[in-house]
């Protein structure tokens, strides 16, 4: 399956294999369907799906909490119902966390209202303070896969949660 | 479910802290983080969700995930209210889908948002024990302080995710406020999970 996989996607799945989870927590979205695919179909990662965002930041906590390794992969459009449980938990109580999160919105999305969100995600992010790094078309595609590797590094070194926000849609 | 309270949030809390004290134990925010305190002291063993509400049933899950593999512990809990719950009442479902063995819920449901001012919850029409049943893990009514005990001590050779619905009180001691910082909160917790040879 990951053979087919458009270029973007690869490199979160090369990427996401390099931190060897132990938990992958999803909620889907069609941008990510070959990403949650591979990893839903994958033996030896436990995956499965959040049904709101912020119910996945606090499991998420726990295992951060028991010192497992586990990454949460979501789309922008969810990142308002997370706001308060990630401030008041994981961020008070500094515990790294790796979320990424698929973009919508911009040239070429073809969904008429979700645009109201996706395209204030680092607005969002920045008003309540959440850290964020981002890859899109000025992103090198070999910087990809490193880049996840390095964020979720950096949420353990600097305690808190960190998001990566992917563009799979080209822009 | 009766509509009759069997006895206090705080009496109910005293037999949970002494069936499960050498257990890991997430305890919810507002009044049962202080009322705990007021029974046990500051215990590392427990972690205090000072707000999220809503969140600590996941916190709990997330543990219970980590530790399935852990020997040194057999129960990961969630004293949890019903206002709470039904904050984060999709996570009953996912529950059931994975099916954490060492999970164990107690919801200590008062009927009311006690912690502002008592307003009803939706706890009245709501069975908690067979919204869990539903999801797919095992869950009962409990009944009194001799029940709770019995239903405590049971719960440590229970296999599989269980939840606990207790009907306690509307009682609201007084108690002091809670200030501690979370990360030292957080870290207390982390390194006694890690035990004394690993710290």
């Amino acid at each position: 399956m990951s053979a087919a996989a458009d270029p973007r996607s690869q490199a979160i799945i090369d990427g996401v294999e390099q931190l060897h989870p132990e938990f992958v927590l999803e909620l889907p979205s069609s941008t990510l369907k070959t990403i949650l695919g591979h990893f839903i179909d994958r033996p030896g990662v436990r995956t499965f799906p959040i049904p709101r965002e912020e119910e996945g930041v606090g499991i998420l906590s726990g295992l951060s909490l028991a010192g497992r390794r586990a990454v949460m992969i979501i789309q922008d459009n969810g990142i308002g119902n997370l706001i308060t449980a990630l401030s008041t938990f994981p961020q008070a109580y500094h515990l790294p966390m790796l979320i990424i999160t698929a973009r919508r919105g911009g040239l070429g999305e073809y969904n008429s209202m979700i645009h109201n969100v996706s395209e204030r995600a680092e607005r969002l992010l920045d008003a309540a303070n959440f850290r964020y790094f981002q890859l899109d078309h000025r992103s090198p595609i070999r910087e990809w896969a490193p880049s996840v590797v390095r964020t979720y590094e950096y949420a353990q070194i600097t305690h808190r949660p960190v998001f990566l926000l992917v563009n799979l849609m080209g822009g | 479910m009766t509509e009759t309270a069997a006895f206090s949030r705080t009496d109910a809390l005293r037999i949970i802290a002494e069936v499960l004290h050498d257990q890991p134990m997430v305890l919810t925010l507002g009044g049962t983080v202080r009322e705990m305190i007021a029974v046990t002291g500051r215990q590392p063993s427990h972690l205090y969700v000072l707000d999220s509400m809503g969140l600590p049933v996941p916190i709990g899950l997330g543990l219970a995930l980590g530790l399935e593999n852990d020997e040194r512990f057999r129960r990961v809990t969630v004293v949890e209210g019903d206002g709470s719950l039904l904050m984060g009442f999709s996570v009953l479902s996912t529950i059931g889908l994975l099916k954490p063995s060492k999970l164990l819920v107690i919801v200590l449901d008062n009927g009311v948002y006690l912690a502002t001012g008592g307003q009803p919850t939706a706890a009245r029409t709501t069975d908690f024990a067979a919204v869990a049943r539903a999801c797919g893990f095992d869950a009962k009514d409990v009944d009194g302080p001799e029940a709770l005990r019995a239903a405590l001590a049971e719960s440590l050779t229970h296999p599989g995710p269980l939840l606990l619905r207790v009907k306690v009180g509307t009682e609201a001691p007084s108690t002091a406020f809670f200030l501690e910082d979370p990360v030292v909160l957080a870290e207390d917790f982390r390194r006694w999970l890690k035990g004394p040879t690993d710290t």
